[in-house]
């Protein structure tokens, strides 16, 4: 560690942390680095709040007091529960999660530009996301305290915390009294801010790559990121229109998905799963991205088959948009349908074994050093394996039928999503940490707090898909006696697993803060563009536009035969 | 290894598990076989003595990108085709199959049977509610069709490997050959609500002869469908407990009394008046504590998604009729039948707790430990009560006795003064040392 | 990359592109451009959804769609789209205007762009209020009345959620329209700086275009 302080204090020039000063200078800033903060800060906290409800959920499952009883918290309590850890970690946590901070911060470094293509319009992206995130606390709101109050609240709208689950599914999102047009619309908003951001990122990656910066020499983090900008910009548009539809049956009786009047509830799912449905390739593609970055670096070997690699995220991105009814199996699609979007989803399968395989062989023959974002990596290749392989039953028709809305479902859901995309957001904040802030974390603290992560996680959702085998149904507040034991187990992971990101989040944070072991340039002897400038960057990134002369993987000696190909 | 399914009950059952296990056992395989690779890696390769050695620059191959792109595609094919055979299996209809209709609703499922009897006649058995048991014949062919009358639900036998959402306004089936006689719980797991994860059912599997039985047996059957309305309504006065808080009398309970209430002009809370006609009364069944009649708490419990249309219906026909041109007959507990004295006093508290008295004892009180409109049964006696009034006292013959008698006079905490004094008529004396005796044992 | 860079704010004059920092003017043009079809590609999916339930339900609901667009009048429909055609050719020529570097023009075909969306709106105001004393509106009378079956809601449900989201579009394409103005009549675009004309047009003919597949869609073809 000493080493790299020596190294930190000649770098005394204002960089993009200091040059402005107070907290208006943070407001107004158009730098991309700076709103990546911004962002930062803002899921962070959601990220705590859905944390929060979802340890609700786990304490009342672990019926200690026995089953067939309220213990801690009632019905609708525990239904208001799992909507709002749904819809909180979805719309505000993990969908800006990885694209809006890191790939903010770290788009226009690897690309060698000085911004994104559109500085001010990031901003605005940002203001209308906080906008969104609190209309969504308006649909979490309990109308509580004097008469006078109650009224005010019920005049606005806010009736009580949403319990539709965060899939807002008709009719009975259209007929239950609480606040469902608050957080639909929330949602509504939020999807605009994440269509601008993709948008943004789109143009930025076409139009101000640094001179050489060829499309076969992105770092795969920019492919990810690139690929995931496509999908918010393209799906999050039918979502919204959807939500709307909904609202607009709340308020004025247009029957688009209400059976009374007319409507067909399973269209609802069509427009809802066309969106969401590629929203999960939004949270997990960036994070395919970030475990693309670390393990060649920490194995010192370029990536291998970088083509393959980025071809599959394309695929991904692609074939997703085509397999959206594979939600729907037991829905009442047609036989035909239900066919087709089976093998179709398939097409996603191979694609995503592809990168597994090789990430495995990027380590073969390496020079592996174990730091925490390495940890992080090799973590998720083990979680994405039982998530990949889990989602196979789901895609398999015969299958699936009996697993749909069971805690099988919801298991492999966590397993993608906390297991691909936090534990890759987690590894990215690991690995970038030293870029942002300018400090060293503790290495130590690190990799315990990775352990404490990874065994907590598997110990909740692990017994999960044994409930799921067993018939378990998701979303039940109350269960048959026979379901308690590994119930139990999981609630018990899901404390290890919350006191782990916690902890691990405090590492950092302390870090940044009071942390005095100054981060050189490039403390991972990384070849990417963002570690060529000074830890922290200057406002304008580059102190000169750097221009790209070979491949951002080119580590270890270079083997005979493979001369010709660079 | 990970083999955690439920008996397999149905004929398509083992073909699903056959599938399941090969995925699974392909997915341990490729899990292991990646995952150990990455490990020997990450060990064999690991850095030594914090200095790095030298690496080859390898950046890919074509002949293994080429074989691990074609070993999933192949496996894919493989798991997609049997996946979509054996799912088409499990929805074919066998010609024979018997044919039976469910309703789901927001919290129960209903079933309707069809049959002939044995004048030809076509027959319809229905059952339902909470809990309800349904009954199919083992070995034969089952097509159960379903459509929801409210919100999306799904119906979910685990054992028989069979799913469907129930969806309002369109049909959707499943179907199953049972091979085995038992019961099987079944679920709903399409969110549906507050009570989403008590809607539950449960299947039992008999003898073809058994069923025929079961199902030409209507004396269990509540005949509610036949009926008038207004008899109809004069029926789920009794069993939905309404009787508990609305006389037929004029006498003044926790709420207004039936007597001569359908058409007058009632004074409300707000300040405002109503006219009490069918859609207000539907209003207060659904929406009850929205329009509070002056002087009476907002403490009914509501009844939306208990009632259909058609007991609504007939509620509104049985308050309509109740003009004062009948006479009152009190409800009183069901005639003793033969036997009775026969009884040990448990069992005998135990009939009038669940079902001799009216309303009965356990439409208000739970035997499980949920709060319903009065404290719940279970560890009753001997618990400490907090009462209305702020003292508290323990559980005794002495206090249930009375509470029986004179409900009003020692209110528990938290709970609304709703319970009717109709049983001080209703029981002899034995009959409250019955309960008493009853109570004791509920734990 | 730099080019720009070195402009000093003095350096700048009418009609010369605004100081970017970060790149140059004809990585600025094309980016803006970029950016703008990507957000109309966005535009069409909103109303993609709308579309999509619109042609499920005329599907099932064939004679009586039919039957309920009878009610429209496609008079005011059609002097609308020809409105719109107007404004979408005058936008055109704006940005025609705007590349030979006259201000005036561009300006003058701005206003009577703007103008053209104004008088879009008044029809539209003037069919609403219609389709209101018609009874065609939740909450009136007839509306409620058992004759006018769900079949005729859904047909004027969509057909308000479709048209209101379009006059929106409208209203936000005459703000965008109005602040390109503002910025013509100060005279900052030139032959070498025109790409806010250029995106506004662009965002305007998207208006134009999707109420070209509204009015056979609601008027014509129901």
């Amino acid at each position: 560690m000493s080493a790299y302080s020596a190294a930190g204090e000649a770098n005394a020039k204002p960089n993009y942390l200091n040059h402005e000063k107070g907290i208006w200078s943070w407001l107004t800033t158009v730098d991309h680095k700076r709103i990546c903060l911004l962002y930062l800060f803002a899921i962070l906290i959601f990220f705590f709040v859905g944390g929060m409800a979802a340890l609700a959920m786990r304490l009342e499952l672990a019926k200690l007091y026995g089953t067939g009883q309220h213990n801690f918290i009632d019905a609708e309590t525990y239904n208001a529960m799992f909507t709002i850890h749904g819809a909180v970690m979805i719309f505000l946590f993990i969908v800006p999660g990885i694209p809006a901070t890191l790939g903010n911060f770290l788009l226009p470094l690897m690309i060698g530009a000085k911004d994104v293509a559109f500085p001010k319009l990031n901003l605005f992206s940002w203001y209308i996301y906080m906008v969104g995130a609190c209309m969504a606390l308006f649909g979490l709101l309990k109308p509580i305290g004097p008469a006078f109050m109650e009224k005010a609240m019920n005049f606005i709208g806010v009736h009580g915390p949403v319990d539709t689950g965060w899939t807002f599914y008709a009719p009975y999102s259209i007929e239950t009294g609480t606040s469902v047009v608050w957080m639909t619309a929330a949602a509504f908003v939020l999807g605009f801010s994440s269509i601008l951001t993709g948008l943004n990122f789109i143009v930025t990656i076409h139009k101000l790559r640094a001179p050489g910066m060829t499309w076969d020499r992105l770092p795969v983090f920019v492919w990810g990121t690139y690929a995931t900008a496509v999908i918010q910009t393209l799906a999050t548009p039918v979502v919204g229109i959807t939500l709307l539809l909904v609202i607009m049956e709340r308020g004025f009786g247009v029957g688009v998905f209400n059976p009374k009047l007319g409507g067909d509830p399973v269209l609802y799912q069509h427009l809802f799963w066309f969106y969401s449905h590629p929203v999960v390739y939004i949270m997990v593609l960036p994070a395919f991205g970030i475990v693309g970055e670390i393990i060649p670096v920490f194995s010192r070997k370029p990536i291998f088959g970088y083509k393959a690699v980025v071809y599959a995220s394309v695929t991904i991105a692609v074939v997703g948009f085509l397999v959206w009814a594979h939600h729907m199996f037991v829905a009442g699609i047609s036989e035909a349908a239900a066919i087709y979007f089976s093998v179709v989803t398939f097409g996603v399968a191979v694609p995503t074994a592809v990168k597994v395989f090789n990430w495995v062989s990027t380590m073969y023959r390496g020079s592996i050093r174990f730091n925490t974002p390495m940890l992080y990596a090799m973590g998720f290749i083990f979680l994405f394996m039982v998530a990949g392989t889990t989602g196979v039953y789901l895609a398999v028709l015969a299958v699936d039928v009996y697993y749909h809305d069971t805690y099988f479902v919801v298991a492999h859901f966590h397993y993608t999503i906390q297991g691909g995309a936090v534990i890759g957001l987690m590894g990215g904040l690991y690995y970038w940490f030293p870029k942002m802030s300018g400090k060293m974390y503790n290495e130590t603290a690190g990799k315990v707090t990775w352990f404490l992560v990874f065994v907590g996680f598997n110990l909740t959702f692990i017994p999960q898909f044994a409930l799921g085998m067993e018939g378990m149904p998701r979303r039940y507040y109350d269960y048959l006696p026979q379901y308690q034991n590994l119930h139990q187990v999981s609630t018990a992971g899901a404390v290890i697993n919350a006191l782990g990101y916690t902890l691990a989040l405090l590492n950092l944070g302390w870090a940044a803060v009071f942390g005095r072991v100054k981060a050189p340039a490039n403390p991972w002897d990384s070849l990417s563009l963002e570690w060529q400038t000074p830890s922290p960057p200057p406002h304008e990134n580059f102190e000169v536009t750097p221009v790209v002369t070979g491949s951002t993987y080119a580590y270890g000696t270079p083997v005979r035969g493979d001369a010709a190909a660079h | 290894m990970f083999r955690y399914f439920p008996e397999q009950a149905s004929a398509h059952a083992a073909d699903v598990d056959w599938m399941n296990n090969i995925i699974t056992d392909l997915s341990l395989f490729f899990t292991v076989a990646i995952v150990g690779a990455m490990i020997y890696f990450a060990i064999r390769y690991r850095q030594r003595n914090g200095k790095d050695h030298e690496t080859p620059r390898i950046e890919g191959s074509h002949t293994l990108e080429m074989i691990w792109t074609i070993v999933p595609t192949i496996v894919s094919i493989f798991l997609a085709y049997y996946g979509v055979v054996i799912y088409q299996q499990t929805r074919e209809v066998p010609e024979n199959a018997l044919r039976i209709t469910a309703w789901g609703q927001k919290w129960f499922w209903d079933f309707e049977y069809e049959y002939k009897d044995e004048a030809g006649q076509s027959q319809v058995k229905k059952i339902g509610g909470k809990d309800v048991e349904w009954v199919v014949p083992v070995d034969r062919p089952i097509k159960l069709v379903m459509q929801s009358r409210d919100v999306l639900h799904s119906f979910f036998i685990p054992a028989m490997r069979a799913k469907k959402d129930v969806i309002p306004g369109q049909w959707s089936y499943i179907v199953f050959t049972p091979i085995k006689t038992g019961k099987y719980p079944v679920f709903c797991t399409e969110y549906c609500g507050k009570e989403h994860s008590n809607m539950m059912a449960s299947l039992r599997v008999v003898s073809e002869a058994e069923f025929d039985r079961w199902l030409k047996d209507r004396s269990a059957e509540n005949a509610l469908a036949g009926m008038s309305p207004s008899a109809r309504g004069k029926q789920l006065y009794t069993e939905k407990g309404c009787n508990a808080c609305h006389s037929l009398d004029g006498s003044r309970l926790i709420g207004p009394s039936f007597l001569k209430v359908f058409g007058k002009k009632e004074s409300l809370q707000d300040g405002t008046t109503v006219d009490v006609d069918e859609n207000y009364i539907q209003e207060s069944i659904l929406h009850p504590n929205k329009q509070i009649v002056e002087g009476y708490a907002p403490v009914m419990p509501s009844y939306d998604g208990q009632l259909g249309p058609d007991e609504i219906a007939g509620l509104i026909a049985f308050i309509q009729a109740q003009d004062g041109s009948a006479p009152v007959a009190a409800p009183v507990a069901a005639p003793v039948d033969d036997g009775w004295d026969k009884l040990s006093p448990l069992e005998r508290g135990e009939k009038l707790v669940k079902a001799k008295t009216v309303p009965a004892c356990t439409s208000c009180h739970s035997l499980d430990g949920s709060a319903l409109v009065g404290p719940s049964f279970k560890g009753i006696f001997g618990r400490t009560a907090e009462l209305q009034d702020g003292t508290s006292l323990v559980v005794d013959e002495a206090y249930l006795e009375e509470s029986i008698l004179n409900p009003m006079a020692k209110i528990a905490k938290n709970f609304a003064p709703a319970m009717p004094p109709v049983y001080g008529t209703q029981l002899k004396e034995q009959d409250v040392k019955d309960i008493v005796e009853y109570l004791k044992t509920v734990k | 990359m730099s080019a720009s860079h070195h402009a000093t704010a003095a350096e700048v004059g009418p009609g010369d592109p605004p100081h970017i920092h970060h790149m140059d003017t004809p990585t600025a043009y094309q980016s803006a451009k970029l950016g703008m079809w990507l957000f109309l590609a966005t535009e069409i999916l909103l109303f993609g959804g709308l579309f999509t339930s619109f042609a499920l339900y005329h599907w099932a609901y064939f004679e009586e769609f039919h039957h309920a667009s009878k009610e429209l009048n496609w008079v005011y429909g059609s002097v609308n789209t020809v409105v719109l055609l107007f404004s979408s050719f005058t936008a055109a020529l704006a940005v025609d205007a705007a590349q030979r570097g006259d201000s005036r023009r561009c300006s003058k075909n701005l206003l009577i762009t703007i103008a053209c969306g104004f008088l879009f709106l008044i029809i539209k105001g003037i069919e609403y209020t219609g389709k209101y004393s018609h009874g065609l509106f939740p909450g009136t009378e007839r509306w409620n009345s058992p004759e006018f079956i769900q079949e005729y809601k859904m047909y004027f449900g969509l057909y308000y959620c479709m048209t209101g989201l379009h006059a929106l579009h409208v209203v936000l394409g005459m703000g965008l329209l109005t602040w390109v103005y503002l910025k013509a009549r100060k005279g900052r675009f030139s032959s070498r700086y025109f790409v806010p004309v250029e995106v506004g047009a662009l965002y305007w003919h998207l208006v134009d275009l999707i109420w070209i597949y509204l009015f056979p869609l609601l008027y014509l073809v129901g």
